[in-house]
């Protein structure tokens, strides 16, 4: 039962000037399950494993419930953490592994014993006790990963990408198997993936992260509806959403002779900023499943069909449109059974009221 | 000799597609002969690494007359009281006992402080780090020669001279450098995920090193240890001059060397040979036993 809190917290590496992890504020609630996602090298492990121990907080401070750990060695946190490379002991057996931190502790040995069968019931496996990691799979190897976290009874699980070594199929079954076993036990946990799927899916709240900043957080439906900056729009949801940047009108944007009607205020906003005269833009994103295949009288923007990808359902439509000055890239969701062949050219209609407006200099979401 | 396993491949039709087999045949002639070469000396040198031994061995049962006149004769009886004589006669058997233990004691020191000192030097990054490191490596190249007299007294002072503890300190110290330079490079192979597991488990710096680190680099410390114990079983020059004033703890290899050059004494050859034989052994065992660690050890770290 604990809360993380990440109070302006940096880590700047030793011999480099920007820092790793640029002032961080987080608050993670009790029994949180709270996904960190970014592109690599964006600070989201940097920020786990501060939060472990494993590496300074140059800057801020962090707490697990009242008390400030930001200077405490790893063994003092009372935290668990489930590497991507799983991290076991090549020279103890399963049941050792499991039991090391316990034993660590001087628990008493029968009290060991039934933890660790706890846990090795509730990730099947019983069968693996006397094995070296050495013998087991990748996907038994994680699950010994897990046990050895899970023995500890911690107040806050780590993970940092503790699927990315599994196949894709392995992926998506372990995925559900451990967003199941933290509701279970119901202990803090921060997770760390690059994969906005992984993100979207387990997470209570995801918090997307670019060049050690925070750039969002909150639940995955407000990321994917309500993007607060043009980097969030084109992170999450696959494909990515349609994300250009075209001149601003006197009614709207406009791609090529096509025109996608803005509100006075939206416009007044998009504006307002250190713009050439006469250049004022405005970026505008479009989720591939908020454009339907229309007619050049439905004021579609004419669209030359360069690729069809057909996942039975569904089919994404990528193509190409080409204005005066030069030619932009489009992914448009279609129906499966009703779709267009390479080298047609089909008109795209953005569906009113779904398009997400950012400002073209600072890529701030426009409400 | 590198060239070796090229041309066997050859020789494996097997693994090999049928098409372009005519056109190989020219190179698989070629590839004979240089085959026929790199064995050839290959069967040279194992030749003149293993003839005397064995020479060594045979002669050790004949009697010492017998190998006066025929020195490459083979025994006409096996003499065993050479043995014998070797181990009571000649003190071969003190000797051997002195040896043991002035490795019980270097052995497992050079070990622990080798192994403590290598990890640290591996894993925390701290001021003079690098120094220290190089210091280590230094000594490598520091001929053993120069030392002697300033180790003479140095241990005279100190009043080690003569004793066993002295001896293995001194071995200890010899065998540094090499240790810690090899477990240096093997401690930092090892991954750090590892260790930051353990640190998150709740080991401290004592338990990470003892109950996680020191396990996980046992392949490498078997290999060392095993270069030691050779490297300190054969050690000459140091118990000559740090034990020479204490005859009876003297070492197998200084007396061995008395056994020839023992003043106005006939020399007994077949004593000399059943000596050295008993002397060779301990090692040999040593090397038969643990061959595959010796080898795993040499390229441990290669790959990673």
């Amino acid at each position: 039962m604990a809360t993380v809190t990440y109070k302006g917290a940096s880590r700047i590496y030793p011999g480099t000037k920007k820092p790793a992890v640029d002032k961080l504020d987080l608050e993670i609630t009790d029994g949180e399950f709270l996904v960190l996602v970014g592109p690599s090298g964006c600070g989201k492990s940097t920020s786990l494993r501060m939060l472990a121990g494993l590496e300074e907080v140059d800057e801020g401070s962090i707490f697990i419930n009242d008390t400030d750990v930001s200077n405490l060695p790893p063994k003092s946190r009372d935290i668990a953490m489930v590497f991507q490379n799983y991290a076991l002991y090549p020279h103890m057996t399963v049941f050792d592994n499991m039991a090391f931190a316990l034993k660590l502790r001087r628990t008493p040995k029968n009290v060991i014993r039934e933890k660790v069968a706890e846990a090795a019931k509730l990730l099947d496996l019983e069968d693996y006790l006397d094995r070296k990691p050495k013998a087991l799979s990748g996907g038994q190897r994680q699950r010994v990963a897990m046990g050895r976290a899970i023995v500890r009874q911690p107040q806050v699980f780590l993970m940092d990408e503790p699927l990315s070594n599994l196949d894709a199929k392995l992926r998506v079954q372990t995925r559900s198997q451990i967003a199941s076993l933290q509701k279970r036990l119901g202990v803090t946990t921060v997770y760390v993936t690059h994969d906005q799927v992984e993100a979207m899916t387990m997470g209570h709240r995801v918090a997307v992260m670019k060049d050690g900043l925070l750039q969002q957080v909150d639940t995955p439906r407000t990321l994917y509806d309500k993007p607060s900056n043009v980097f969030v729009a084109g992170f999450m949801g696959s494909p990515a959403m349609n994300i250009k940047t075209v001149p601003l009108g006197e009614d709207g944007a406009k791609f090529g002779d096509v025109i996608v009607p803005l509100s006075r205020e939206r416009r007044e906003i998009a504006a307002a900023g250190d713009f050439d005269k006469g250049k004022t833009e405005v970026t505008i994103g479009i989720r591939p499943e908020d454009c339907k295949l229309g007619t050049e009288a439905d004021g579609g923007i004419a669209v030359e069909v360069d690729l069809v990808e057909e996942l039975g359902s569904d089919a994404y439509v990528y193509g190409h449109a080409v204005y005066s000055d030069g030619t932009e890239r489009f992914v448009i969701r279609c129906d499966g059974r009703n779709m267009p062949r390479l080298g047609d050219v089909v008109h795209l209609v953005p569906e009113v009221g779904r398009e997400h407006v950012f400002h073209a200099i600072t890529g701030d979401r426009i409400e | 000799m590198s060239m070796a396993p090229m041309p066997a491949v050859t020789e494996e039709p097997v693994t090999r597609e049928e098409k372009p087999r005519a056109a190989k045949s020219a190179g698989d002639e070629g590839g004979k002969v240089l085959n026929a070469f790199s064995h050839g000396f290959l069967v040279l040198w194992a030749a003149m690494v293993i003839l005397p031994v064995v020479w060594i061995i045979v002669n050790s049962f004949r009697p010492s007359g017998e190998i006066k006149s025929d020195p490459f004769g083979l025994p006409s009886e096996l003499k065993w009281s050479n043995f014998s004589g070797a181990w009571v006669e000649a003190n071969l058997g003190q000797y051997f006992v002195n040896t043991v233990v002035v490795l019980l004691m270097s052995v497992t020191g050079t070990m622990l402080l080798g192994a403590m000192a290598a990890y640290v030097l591996a894993r925390y990054t701290f001021f003079g780090n690098r120094a220290i490191f190089l210091g280590f490596v230094a000594g490598m190249m520091f001929p053993v020669f120069l030392a002697l007299f300033p180790l003479y007294k140095t241990m005279d002072n100190v009043g080690l001279k003569d004793t066993h503890f002295g001896l293995a300190l001194v071995y200890i110290a010899y065998s540094m450098p090499f240790t810690v330079f090899f477990l240096t490079a093997f401690f930092r192979s090892l991954p750090t995920g590892v260790a930051e597991a353990a640190m998150i488990d709740g080991a401290g710096h004592y338990r990470l090193f003892f109950r996680v680190m020191l396990p996980m680099a046992k392949p490498g410390l078997i290999s060392i240890t095993i270069f030691n114990v050779i490297g300190q079983w054969n050690q000459f020059i140091l118990p000559l001059v740090l034990m020479g004033r204490n005859p009876d703890g003297q070492v197998l290899s200084v007396g061995l060397s008395e056994l020839v050059s023992e003043a106005g004494k006939q020399v007994d050859t077949g004593v000399l040979f059943a000596g050295m034989a008993l002397a060779m052994l301990p090692v040999l065992i040593a090397y038969i036993l643990f061959q595959r660690q010796i080898q795993a050890g040499m390229t441990a770290g290669a790959l990673k």
